[in-house]
């Protein structure tokens, strides 16, 4: 291995502005999307990525003291001097800080914050060189594999797990889940349900409690069993639609994938309050369709502001009204 | 930095992928013969199955050398800490630490003792039993007097739904018991890792 330095290529940006004008034009005529398209399409994709996953780390952080801190120095130098995202050294830090978080409380870690870190560490190997056309080359590469691998093995994973398959999970996500109670109530199913469900399984979890066969009724409705399936289908045959897709690597299958990843982003992360996931999703979505689709970008772009308004608290106003 | 060697190209592009790619066949492997939730350990299966945190629970409980049993309910968090780590993967050596934890504790009886409540399956109370416990908390004083220390016990147990009858059942998984002198014989135990 030789190592030397170099500087980063001028032409990248003026490349994008040319793939703008070409693939953007229907939508460009529209006054403000044409410039929002542009703009995407000016971006520094390794730049933009390495900025979009900062403040990835900062806003949905994998919650330990040692990540906090690190996550937080991160930042701030980002802040006070944007060039140290170039920094290995940079990515390193906040990569073995995610790392070390992780091994110390990997029982309890949800599954997206390893996604998480294993994205910083594509970073830090990203900044080990310094051609653009490497870094590009590793992060595509990576966006797919991990977007493939995404998709394909929580598909599988959902096909293998019987309590899935039967829909019988999001029913009773729907009942006993208060992230799934504001949608619940969207769809029909009466929140007081959920609160009478939380009750009895207090009794059932109770040492000072008693229950009759350990076996509790739950006044459910049939509108709820339908919903369950509905979500359980279109989850799956979303997810498995578009690792499949993304493994084929063709332009017409991948414009396909993303419009379906796109849709996916926008419409689970509404009800699913899982906005880590959503994000890196996104992230890993805008880095494979930068170059080769900038409306479809521009979309991703879109969907880091739709996953931000997501926490406000709708979830509270719906249960309210 | 200019990394002119191919292998080494490649050898950068593929590790992250190789890692993650072990990393789920592990979470795939102990969520399949050791219970480890689908939500946790690097796996990809979130909301693939019933099996987090909500889904399972454990039933504390003091069981003292004369036959005596305490049930505990109100916990520290670094006793919850450790209990839901155990609950997410339930490896006997994880209950174990948290049989540990949870029985280093100094717990002094709050109350008089509290029957049991009948509950039905619509969630009514009916009638209290025979059966009562003491409602234990953990004191942050040291005990005045070294007394034996009583075994834990722990239950681990599961709820699953059945949208067919649409009941919700809570069966009892696994039972672990241990005994003080496995809790505090040596404060390095070989399987404490």
């Amino acid at each position: 291995m030789r190592i030397a330095s170099s500087t980063r290529s001028p032409a990248v940006s003026a490349r994008h502005s040319r793939g703008a004008t070409t693939t953007g034009r229907p939508l460009a005529s529209v006054p403000g999307i044409g410039r929002l398209i542009e703009f995407t399409q000016s971006l520094d994709l390794v730049q933009t990525i390495s900025v979009l996953t900062v403040v990835s780390a900062i806003i949905f952080q994998v919650d330990h003291w040692l990540f906090r801190i690190v996550s937080g120095i991160c930042f701030l130098m980002f802040a006070l001097r944007p060039s140290s995202l170039r920094r290995p050294q940079f990515w390193f830090a906040l990569a073995l800080a995610g790392t070390i978080t992780i091994i110390l409380t990997w029982e309890k870690v949800d599954n997206h914050k390893y996604l998480l870190v294993y994205w910083t560490w594509v970073l830090f190997v990203v900044h080990l060189f310094r051609e653009p056309e490497q870094q590009k080359r590793i992060l595509l590469f990576n966006a797919r594999f991990f977007l493939c691998l995404i998709f394909l093995a929580a598909s599988a994973q959902k096909l293998s797990s019987p309590s899935y398959r039967s829909g019988e999970m999001f029913e009773h996500y729907l009942y006993v889940d208060p992230r799934f109670a504001a949608f619940g109530k969207l769809i029909g199913i009466n929140p007081e349900v959920g609160d009478t469900v939380t009750r009895k399984i207090h009794f059932l979890r109770s040492p000072f409690a008693d229950v009759e066969g350990n076996d509790i009724h739950i006044e459910g409705s049939d509108r709820a069993r339908t919903a369950a399936i509905v979500m359980t289908w279109w989850d799956l045959g979303l997810q498995l639609s578009i690792g499949a897709l993304l493994l084929i690597r063709k332009r017409r299958t991948d414009e396909l994938a993303h419009l379906l990843l796109l849709f996916f982003i926008f419409t689970t992360y509404l009800p699913a309050p899982v906005y880590g996931f959503g994000w890196i999703l996104a992230v890993m979505g805008f880095t494979l369709a930068h170059d080769k689709f900038p409306k479809i970008a521009t979309g991703y772009l879109l969907s880091f502001f739709a996953i931000l308004l997501y926490q406000l608290p709708w979830r509270d106003w719906v249960l309210k009204s | 930095m200019i990394i002119r060697s191919a292998v080494w190209r490649y050898a950068l592009m593929l590790c992250v992928p190789c890692v993650a790619l072990v990393i789920v066949a592990r979470q795939v492997y102990l969520n399949t013969h050791y219970g480890l939730s689908t939500w946790k350990g690097g796996g990809m299966g979130m909301f693939a199955a019933a099996d987090e945190l909500s889904n399972r629970y454990a039933k504390v409980f003091l069981v003292h050398s004369d036959g005596n049993r305490d049930a505990l309910a109100q916990f520290t968090p670094e006793d919850m800490d450790l209990l839901n780590r155990a609950l997410e993967y339930p490896a006997r050596k994880n209950f174990f630490r948290a049989a540990r934890q949870i029985g280093s504790e100094n717990w002094i009886p709050a109350f008089q003792r509290r029957p049991v409540l009948r509950v039905n399956g619509n969630g009514d109370p009916m009638n209290a039993e025979d059966k009562a416990y003491r409602v234990m908390v953990a004191s942050p004083l040291r005990p005045d007097t070294e007394e034996k220390r009583p075994s834990v016990e722990i239950q681990f147990w599961k709820l699953t739904y059945d949208p067919h009858t649409r009941h919700l059942h809570g069966s009892l998984a696994e039972t672990f018991v241990f005994s003080p002198e496995e809790l505090f014989r040596s404060r390095a135990m070989p399987n404490d890792s």
